[in-house]
């Protein structure tokens, strides 16, 4: 005991000292500060605004070879919903197929000559609609919006049809039993996608910009030819280790808290679980990239190749994460893979608290998971480090 | 001409001796396209979904079997004591099927029986999904049971073109492609030219007689080699793997190409020559050649819903072009009627970088 505690004084002035210039030398190399606080909230505000799932106004060419009233009710049923807009009249298939193929309209709709014919005589009859697939969600979406509005259609028909004998034959046909599937959306009912993204983004900008703060930083010395230097000082290796991640540490939480404010004021997700668990799963996370970024410090002689070889790691990190597209819509064989991802553990964390009120116990498993990988990557790294400074 | 070859062989011999801008050039942009198309995808399957069956009969549950035998969910079990949100906030299940008693009694007498679908919507865009996919259940249920018609007299036959599958993979890999095309041969350009500058070894080429057009169409077609042979690779992945095929007239993607491996390399050649920083180079062009075509180009999401604020950028996004006619090649054929205004911009634009890059290099020549 007594010789720790004459050990600890010495301890700790020496990593003060080293601590102190840390700090002088980021403020001094305005490019490293710059690049701490400028990129990631321009991305933030890039993502967010710039990714938005919203199919709506969809251009639906019409085709109507009926031309009778109930076929021109049919028509503005769909063109007067907020997902499909009117993209011009066609004349004959071949004409409207070239507008398809051209994307002049991503939607037609074709109603044929018998239509209000076959409905007078209380008949089913059949309209053909056609979607541009090629933007598979978009299809899938508005498809979903036509099988909608022509529900609604057809429930029109029935309640108060245009013509009084549609609505009596209609009515005969509705008499069987049927189901009605009320849809609530909950945690977030105006559907707004920026939550999604930059709930998600979030994380991918802490690892990816704190492993590149992190790995400019530790190879500066290297560059520079002045490690030696620091290996003259009476400091040990963990001690100039600790002192160099702590700055960046306390720097990028100071960006965590910026890009928290944005995330709340700019693009109004709501904040319904506690600050304080999506601030420490921030925490863990910038160490995770901190971590990342010295690991790939250590294996590179400059920033360029620093920032070379992050072009292998960052993209398969930022993309098997599900904070852009969602873990269930990746293949089964890849989802595992998502598990060993900080990024994905960071995403769960802030949709769970932040839009659907999760507490700690919901999210102690991510968390966990976190100070894991937090552990294991901040002295994987350490352990290389100190392996080449010695 | 033969100035010009031979500054490109020497670009091509400097990369070849460097093993990891060798495997950034050729490498990285098939893996990248290997797993970026199969982790983007939208179209969601197998979503946890609980089911609350407070009627417990066969109809109700003839209704949940419907739910159980699609792709899009799996029923988990949950105590039907505790609240379905809770479930949720766990992230235990995505949605939660409330089945009310007497619904096998309403179904019987004829009437509707109303049944609930709670949906997280905290990714908005699967919610939708899911409501639809939902939707068109319940529809076939009914169908099912009551052996009618009974969505209505009016039945839509939708047909989807181009895609039925509705594969995201085939939508998002020629996005993917592209990115690949956009952000590595320019990221050697620039690098290559900043380097230039960085070491000073752009003094030997002023001393040297070639010109400043000859350097630079022998640097730009140098990166132009790796662009095409990036796309040769690319290409022979998407039709082997992702099972896309070349639909319509060729000659569009083929000039297409060509414009837009000279675009792309000349963007990154104007960087380099701009700025004579290779660490710094490197950043400009990840947020060109990435951030841009990987936003502002339609690549996930389609361009119209960008705020109107943001959304004229993507006018001269370059990307956003070859992005329009690679999707039009593998998979809509629309051909030179559709394409022509295009092949016009990514042009437009490369020349555009050609002008700047040269005036660059009039520019260093006079103060050298």
């Amino acid at each position: 005991m007594n010789g720790n505690s004459s050990q600890m004084p010495g301890f700790w002035q020496r990593l003060q000292a080293l601590i102190r210039k840390e700090f002088n030398q980021i403020r001094r190399d305005r490019r490293l500060a710059i690049s701490l606080i400028v990129p990631p909230i321009a991305q933030l505000l890039l993502f967010g605004f710039a990714l938005d799932s919203t199919v709506s106004n969809l251009r639906l060419g019409l085709l109507d070879e009926s031309k009778t009233p109930e076929s021109r009710e049919l028509a503005a049923t769909f063109t007067e919903s907020k997902s499909f807009k009117f993209g011009g009249y066609f004349f004959d298939g071949k004409a409207l197929e070239n507008a398809i193929s051209r994307g002049q309209v991503d939607a037609g709709l074709v109603i044929p000559y018998d239509f209000a014919r076959d409905l007078h005589r209380g008949r089913t009859t059949t309209i053909q609609f056609l979607l541009n697939a090629v933007n598979a969600n978009n299809a899938a979406i508005g498809q979903g919006y036509a099988e909608g509005v022509l529900l609604s259609y057809n429930q029109s028909l029935g309640a108060h049809g245009i013509r009084p004998e549609i609505r009596l034959i209609s009515a005969d046909n509705s008499r069987k039993g049927s189901v009605s599937l009320t849809p609530a959306f909950l945690f977030n009912p105006g559907l707004v996608t920026t939550w999604f993204i930059v709930t998600g983004t979030l994380g991918t900008l802490l690892v990816l910009n704190g492993s590149l703060v992190a790995s400019t930083a530790m190879i500066k010395e290297r560059e520079r030819g002045t490690v030696e230097q620091l290996l003259m000082t009476p400091a040990g290796t963990t001690e100039i280790i600790i002192a160099k991640i702590l700055p960046i540490f306390i720097l990028l939480l100071g960006m965590v808290i910026i890009a928290m404010t944005m995330v709340r004021f700019v693009f109004q997700v709501p904040f319904r679980g506690s600050f304080l668990l999506v601030f420490v799963g921030a925490a863990l996370c910038v160490l995770c990239g901190i971590g990342i970024g010295t690991f790939i410090a250590t294996f590179t002689r400059s920033a360029q190749q620093a920032q070379l070889l992050s072009f292998f790691v960052n993209p398969p990190l930022a993309t098997l994460s599900g904070s852009l597209s969602p873990i269930e819509a990746m293949p089964k064989w890849l989802q595992p893979f998502t598990v060993v991802n900080p990024i994905r553990h960071f995403g769960l964390i802030t949709r769970g608290v932040m839009v659907k009120g999760s507490g700690l116990l919901d999210v102690l498993p991510n968390i966990l998971a976190l100070i894991a990988f937090a552990f294991v990557l901040v002295s994987l790294s350490v352990w290389r480090f100190r392996n080449q400074l010695g | 001409m033969r100035r010009i070859l031979a500054q490109a062989r020497k670009e091509l011999t400097q990369i070849t001796r460097d093993r990891l801008a060798l495997a950034l050039a050729l490498l990285l942009p098939i893996l990248l396209l290997l797993l970026l198309s199969n982790s983007i995808s939208l179209t969601v399957s197998d979503l946890p979904l609980i089911v609350q069956d407070l009627d417990s009969t066969p109809a109700s549950r003839n209704y949940i079997d419907a739910f159980r035998s699609s792709v899009t969910f799996h029923v988990v079990a949950w105590p039907p004591d505790r609240q379905p949100e809770q479930a949720m906030q766990g992230g235990v299940a995505r949605g939660v099927l409330i089945i009310p008693a007497h619904f096998g009694r309403d179904l019987a007498r004829g009437q509707t029986a109303p049944v609930q679908l709670l949906i997280d919507a905290t990714d908005a865009n699967t919610a939708k999904l899911v409501n639809g996919y939902a939707g068109q259940i319940n529809r076939a249920f009914i169908e099912d049971q009551t052996s009618s018609n009974a969505t209505g007299m009016v039945q839509a036959q939708i047909r989807l073109w181009f895609n039925p599958g509705r594969d995201s993979k085939k939508f998002y890999a020629p996005g993917i492609f592209v990115l690949g095309i956009s952000m590595f041969p320019p990221l050697l350009a620039s690098l290559a030219m900043a380097k230039e500058g960085e070491q000073k070894t752009i003094l030997q080429v002023y001393v040297s007689s070639i010109s400043a057009h000859e350097f630079l169409l022998g640097k730009i077609l140098a990166f132009m080699t790796i662009a095409m042979a990036e796309w040769l690779f690319g290409l022979i992945v998407m039709i082997t793997v992702f099972g896309l095929h070349l639909t319509g007239d060729p000659t569009v993607l083929v000039v297409a190409t060509i414009v837009y491996a000279f675009c792309v390399s000349t963007f990154g050649t104007m960087i380099g020559a701009a700025i004579p920083n290779q660490a710094a180079a490197i950043q400009a062009v990840a947020l060109g050649g990435f951030l841009l075509v990987f936003l502002l180009s339609g690549l996930i999401y389609p361009v119209e819903n960008i705020p109107p604020g943001l959304r004229w950028v993507s006018n001269i996004v370059w990307g956003r072009y070859y992005i329009a006619v690679v999707r039009d090649a593998l998979l809509q054929g629309g051909g030179w009627p559709a394409m022509w205004f295009d092949v016009l911009m990514i042009a437009a634009i490369g020349s555009v970088f050609y002008t700047i890059a040269w005036r660059n290099m009039r520019y260093m020549q006079v103060k050298a």
